[in-house]
């Protein structure tokens, strides 16, 4: 019987001690899994320039890449961020130490492990990232890039509207080819009219028309006699403007290159069909049928 | 011309011109049916045109001439500008071009009916003098389109800016062209 009890005893005692272990073992997974600093959650964005790179191979000209840095989720013990360059987005972990009023993060690309790096950054005074990001392959072309990012908080404004003054030409497909060609084969041939040869930067490229930042395509129901005038640049613009606002990271380098340098745009998603209002849905439509006229006809014998 | 009267085949109301005219399509009853009286019309009276200038033909086949004049000048005056008319007057490019259609489409009617009459009064110096200058501006539909091409190529405007002006440059130079043969004629 006197056996009995103690064995009663030494259960009791026994799971009343497993139970307090759990306990603590479960405070302390709470406690590492509560997010902190949310604060600091949002966008950075700015631009990458690169630092160091392979001497030895030509240097490939490139245009300052928009990086947005989306912190998402810090704990104690683990950062969750996603990382958007030139419209392709990827998730980054990694964990954040804290030193005086500056955080310092360490965070990693993966499923890549090519093309993929590091980022080391501090955040001061919650608002600026300063870092680089350095490649895991070494042989690569360019091995570290810095970046100084500013936080930018993302909201959908459909009011938002290009600057106006700015010029909007695309770099990214010259229109005459052929005769830029035949012009370098005669500049060869005769060196001494070299600069006369040069031709102004709207006849060799399309540049957009002023009605790209005075029609706004997410608030007003766009009809067909607004958009008649128009060329193709410009009606691709104004469509692309409606996902812009919302945040659609471009992943076309043409498109990119009118947006990347917008100071309201932050790009954050890569789908945003559901966000589209109805208004947005119409005109994107109405865009696209116009595109597509001028495509099939502006230079076109025809109507 | 051919090429472009096909992509209208079958009917539809939302193909090549049309898909920049859907707001006249819902909004201005028989649009459509203006529209493609037009087109399916004009057609036939190019063709036919380009066959009445053949002296060889007038002198052997008088019959086959006279048949396919027919053919011009009804399908003008009765298909092609009326409607053209109405079209013109809904053009795009806004006033200016809408004035030129609407004058084109005036003169058209006007000249192909003087020169169907003047032929019924056997006057065959002006029938002669009428249906060249019908032609002139039958002829515009190849020449607008020409004049477009080359305005494009040459300066990327706007797409209604260049409307405006092949507006006029379709059918007027051609006018010119063909009064200055008829003075020249009329000088000899």
């Amino acid at each position: 019987m006197k056996n009995l009890l103690y064995l009663f005893v030494a259960v009791l005692l026994f799971s009343c001690n497993s139970k307090e272990k759990k306990d603590t073992k479960k405070s302390h997974l709470l406690a590492e899994n509560k997010e902190i600093r949310t604060y600091l959650y949002g966008s950075f964005v700015g631009y990458s320039m690169i630092e160091e790179r392979d001497t030895t191979k030509p240097m490939i000209e490139e245009n300052a890449a928009t990086i947005n840095i989306l912190i998402k989720r810090i704990t104690e013990s683990e950062v969750i961020a996603q990382r958007i360059i030139d419209g392709k987005s990827k998730p980054i972990k990694g964990q954040m130490r804290k030193t005086g009023n500056t955080f310092y993060f360490t965070l990693k690309e993966t499923g890549d492990p090519k093309n993929d790096g590091v980022f080391n950054f501090e955040i001061q005074k919650d608002t600026t990232l300063v870092g680089t990001w350095t490649a895991n392959d070494p042989t690569r072309g360019v091995t570290k890039r810095k970046f100084i990012l500013r936080k930018r908080e993302f909201k959908y404004d459909p009011n938002l509207m290009l600057p106006e003054g700015d010029m909007y030409i695309d770099y990214e497909n010259p229109k005459k080819v052929e005769a830029e060609e035949q012009e370098q084969e005669e500049t060869e041939k005769d060196s001494i009219s070299d600069e006369e040869d040069y031709e102004s930067p709207s006849e060799l490229f399309r540049a957009a028309s002023g009605a790209i930042t005075t029609i706004n395509s997410s608030t007003t129901k766009l009809n067909e006699s607004q958009l008649k005038n128009l060329k193709k640049l410009d009606l691709e613009i104004l469509r692309n403007t409606i996902f812009a606002r919302h945040g659609y990271a471009f992943k076309s380098s043409t498109v990119r290159q009118f947006f990347d340098f917008v100071p309201w745009y932050v790009p954050i998603s890569e789908n945003v069909d559901a966000q589209l209002s109805e208004t947005e849905k119409q005109n994107i439509a109405l865009l696209k049928r116009f595109e597509k006229y001028a495509e099939d006809n502006y230079d076109s014998f025809g109507r | 011309m051919i090429q472009i009267t096909w992509q209208y085949i079958p009917f539809r109301n939302d193909v090549a011109f049309l898909q920049i005219k859907q707001t006249e399509i819902s909004e201005i009853p028989f649009y459509l049916v203006f529209f493609y009286t037009h087109v399916y019309s004009a057609i036939f009276v190019l063709l036919a045109g380009f066959t009445q200038f053949n002296s060889r033909l007038l002198k052997n086949q008088p019959v086959v001439h006279r048949n396919i004049g027919k053919l011009y000048v009804f399908t003008i005056l009765f298909l092609s500008a009326p409607s053209g008319l109405f079209i013109g007057v809904f053009a795009n490019g806004g006033f200016y071009s809408k004035i030129s259609f609407v004058t084109l489409s005036i003169l058209w009617f006007y000249f192909t009916l003087k020169g169907f009459l003047t032929i019924k009064n056997k006057n065959i110096a002006l029938h002669k003098a009428f249906m060249y200058r019908s032609f002139a501006l039958t002829f515009s539909a190849v020449t607008l389109r020409f004049w477009k091409v080359i305005l494009v190529y040459l300066f990327q405007p706007s797409p209604m800016d260049v409307y405006q002006i092949i507006a006029w440059l379709g059918w007027v130079p051609n006018l010119l062209i063909v009064e200055y043969y008829l003075y020249n004629q009329s000088k000899k």
